[in-house]
């Protein structure tokens, strides 16, 4: 009797061990059946990632990721938008303080070994903005040896002085927003940076500055995810595809940009990939 | 303390005995007593044979979808993805080409493009068939087909435009590269992205069902194990009664069947432990590597491409540069803030990696496979890989220097010397690759599909269902004769 029972415990035992072996084989946890979500967007770019007076986010990235959102199940009211910079986008992602980032954030080989991307969800180029009066900047080219803001953080300014070699001076700052200002106070002479961000921007200053429109790059906008969260990465994918195929992706490149004369590109980009 | 505050089971179960609804069943009686436990033993079977079911159904549907679906939609949409972009490098060789050098070099680069279309159209039929069963998939192929009617149409515009300029080598007049312009731009934007998004769709669904079958076919095979053990036991305790009631030395067909059923237990957990090898072996080793060389197949041409357009288009040589800048460390990451300090860069790790194959240095696409495969075949990869950006350099520092009309004559050659030349050895090694992968992949999932097809005496699916009718009526064979007795 004793004998038997204790055969019937080892096999349990064995059961038990063997399925508990066969559930362990799971990677880090993923953004895939999270009921909440806490998302990077910027936060002073008009167009794209704006916060509101009333404190509401509203821009394109907002509304690409709130549709990414509800393609993984998450009721909007389970979204948190969280301000995030050029420069702390990695670490925010890194230390789990966001579960997704949408801002506006180029996928750079450099950045893809921190990072996993889903996307890109759309290609912008990279374009100069200078003020209205300065008509000696005609390209990328001309900013050797003027001052060329550079924000922490961004990728846009490695464009011009590493990757293009433009003997440019750098003219620290925080964000875009901030190099705007810049540019119209004269403390730097051009800001070059993503024909949608400069778009933004431009509709607001008015007259008193000018869009070089000479577009020298792909600037492929990612959605920066935790390192190795594949299924997640995937899913994400699958919404971006899903985006352009059901017309939302149209609609709101219309929504948040049609009233500027940049050429919008509405089919699905190639994405990058995951892993 | 259980002793004081249960009263012992033997009491209960003789209370039990007693009642209307154990003399219903009639268990008092001995072959009431024999046709209880063999239902037992049927119901086991039929327990065993509905937990082995899915379990080697399970592990039929991972093949079909890693091997037969998914597995072949990686390999066609490549092709396709490389046919397409290659189409476009073609142009672009013709249209840089002008007049000169000679007039067989544009010849050359016209017979190609005739193939890669050729090509695209049979991979993305090919592609077509494979998704039958997935309409956007479908649409996908058809929209790519139908993109590709309208970029023949703007290719064919800039080379008869391209012809009337009778230009001399580099970049022809602004009106070509208007019509090039919207070609490409076609191309790149719609017709090669939904292409490549297929073969990273048909990734994504291997993964997931490799992850979801394997586990599957893993714990099957445990309850296989269980169902199997609970059949023999049921087995041995009708052997038991029946001898002992009978004072018989053995019931021959009650025997049978244990054995069978032991066979095929042993078997059966054989077979799911073949197959999980199968699918891991068939993901890992060939899969996952072919994946990675198809991408980075379709990068590099992409690159390539990349590079005759900034000879082709002055007015995009940046973008086109920087866009070859981050495709080729997409290819093989090897820090560097630009083109310049890539070479040498890459120059490092390639040196570094021939010196210790076992210590890769460097990420990308080439990172993976060095890490996956270390081996000559790799060696090779790299060399070549790094040949090409030695020339990509030179032609560079022509048109740095001025020489536009020869850097484009030594762009568009396929003498040995040349980028065209060392590209195509280049997508040689690439695709001598692929085919070793894809060696390995065919052979696990024929080796898979073969054991699912022939168990020990023929295929499971049949086997399975006749053994456990076999069984069920050596069980009721080996009863019968004892019942026969009370008649």
């Amino acid at each position: 009797m004793h004998g038997r029972r204790a055969g019937a415990a080892a096999v349990v035992a064995l059961a038990l061990g063997l399925s508990m072996a066969a559930c362990s084989a799971s990677g880090p946890p993923s953004i895939v059946g999270k009921q909440t979500l806490r998302i990077g967007v910027k936060a002073d770019q008009p167009g794209l990632g704006l916060r509101l007076p009333d404190g509401r986010f509203a821009g394109f990235d907002v509304d690409v990721a709130r549709y990414v959102a509800a393609k993984l199940d998450v009721r909007p009211d389970h979204i948190t938008f969280v301000p995030v910079t050029s420069a702390t986008r990695e670490t925010a992602l890194g230390n789990g303080s966001v579960d997704l980032v949408f801002a506006t954030y180029s996928i750079t080989p450099e950045r893809a070994t921190k990072v996993t991307f889903g996307g890109p969800y759309y290609v912008a180029h990279q374009d100069t903005m200078v003020r209205a009066g300065d008509t000696a900047i005609r390209s990328v080219h001309d900013l050797k040896g003027k001052r060329l803001c550079a924000v922490a953080g961004s990728n846009s300014w490695k464009r011009v002085t590493q990757a293009l070699n433009i003997a440019a001076v750098l003219a620290p700052a925080a964000s875009y927003s901030a190099c705007v200002a810049m540019l119209r106070d004269r403390r730097t002479d051009a800001v070059s940076t993503d024909d949608l961000i400069l778009a933004g921007f431009a509709a607001r200053a008015g007259p008193a500055v000018r869009i070089v429109n000479e577009p020298f790059s792909y600037e492929r906008y990612g959605i920066g995810i935790r390192k190795g969260d594949l299924s997640g990465c995937e899913a994400v994918n699958r919404a971006v595809s899903q985006m352009y195929l059901d017309g939302t992706a149209a609609a709101l490149l219309q929504k948040w940009f049609g009233r500027t004369r940049l050429q919008l590109d509405t089919h699905v980009p190639q994405f990058e990939g995951c892993e | 303390m259980r002793a004081t505050t249960t009263p012992p089971p033997s009491r209960e179960l003789h209370r039990w005995r007693n009642t209307a609804r154990f003399r219903q069943l009639g268990l008092q009686t001995t072959p009431g007593r024999i046709r209880a436990l063999a239902a037992v033993v049927v119901l086991a079977i039929a327990g065993f044979y509905f937990v082995a079911n899915i379990a080697v159904g399970n592990a039929r549907d991972g093949l079909r979808v890693i091997g037969h679906d998914a597995g072949p939609q990686v390999l066609a949409t490549g092709d396709l993805y490389f046919a397409l972009s290659d189409m476009d490098s073609q142009v672009a060789s013709i249209l840089l080409t002008g007049r000169e050098p000679s007039p067989g070099t544009r010849q050359q680069a016209l017979h190609r493009y005739n193939q890669d279309r050729a090509t695209a159209n049979r991979a993305a039929i090919q592609a077509a068939e494979l998704s039958a069963d997935d309409p956007t998939d479908q649409a996908t192929v058809r929209s790519i087909l139908d993109g590709l009617g309208r970029y023949e149409r703007l290719a064919s515009q800039a080379m008869v435009l391209d012809a009337q300029a009778n230009h001399p080598a580099g970049p022809p007049p602004r009106n070509v590269i208007a019509v090039y312009r919207q070609a490409t731009d076609l191309m790149t934007q719609e017709l090669l992205p939904p292409a490549y998004n297929l073969t990273l769709e048909g990734g994504a669904t291997v993964r997931e069902a490799y992850a979801a079958k394997r586990s599957a076919v893993l714990s099957g095979r445990l309850w296989v194990a269980l169902a199997g053990l609970a059949v023999i036991a049921a087995l041995a305790g009708l052997q038991t009664f029946v001898t002992a009631r009978f004072r018989r030395r053995l019931n021959l067909a009650l025997a049978v069947a244990t054995l069978g059923l032991l066979l095929l237990t042993v078997s059966a957990v054989r077979l799911l432990s073949d197959q999980a090898a199968h699918l891991q072996a068939a993901k890992t080793s060939g899969f996952d590597s072919i994946l990675t060389m198809a991408r980075a197949r379709a990068i590099s041409n992409s690159l390539h491409a990349d590079e005759s357009r900034f000879l082709l288009d002055p007015g995009r040589a940046d973008t086109y540069s920087l866009a070859y800048l981050d495709k080729s460390q997409a290819v093989l990451y090897a820090a560097s803030r630009n083109l310049g300090e890539y070479y040498t860069a890459l120059g490092t790790a390639i040196k570094a990696y021939r010196a210790n194959p076992r210590a890769v240095r460097f990420l990308g696409f080439y990172g993976d496979e060095a890490r996956a495969h270390p081996g000559p075949a790799v060696t090779t990869l790299l060399s070549r890989f790094q040949q090409f950006q030695t020339d990509d350099q030179r032609i560079r520092q022509l048109t740095g220097a001025g020489h536009d009309r020869q850097a484009a004559m030594l762009v568009t050659g396929h003498s040995a010397g040349s980028p065209g030349y060392s590209f195509d050895q280049y997508d040689q090694a690439v695709v001598s690759l692929i085919v070793r992968h894809r060696g390995t992949f065919d052979q696990t999932i024929r080796a898979g599909d073969r054991e699912l097809g022939r168990s020990v005496v023929g295929n499971w699916s049949v086997v399975l269902p006749l053994a456990a009718v076999g069984a069920a009526v050596l069980v009721a064979v080996g009863i019968r004769a004892r019942l026969v007795e009370y008649r």
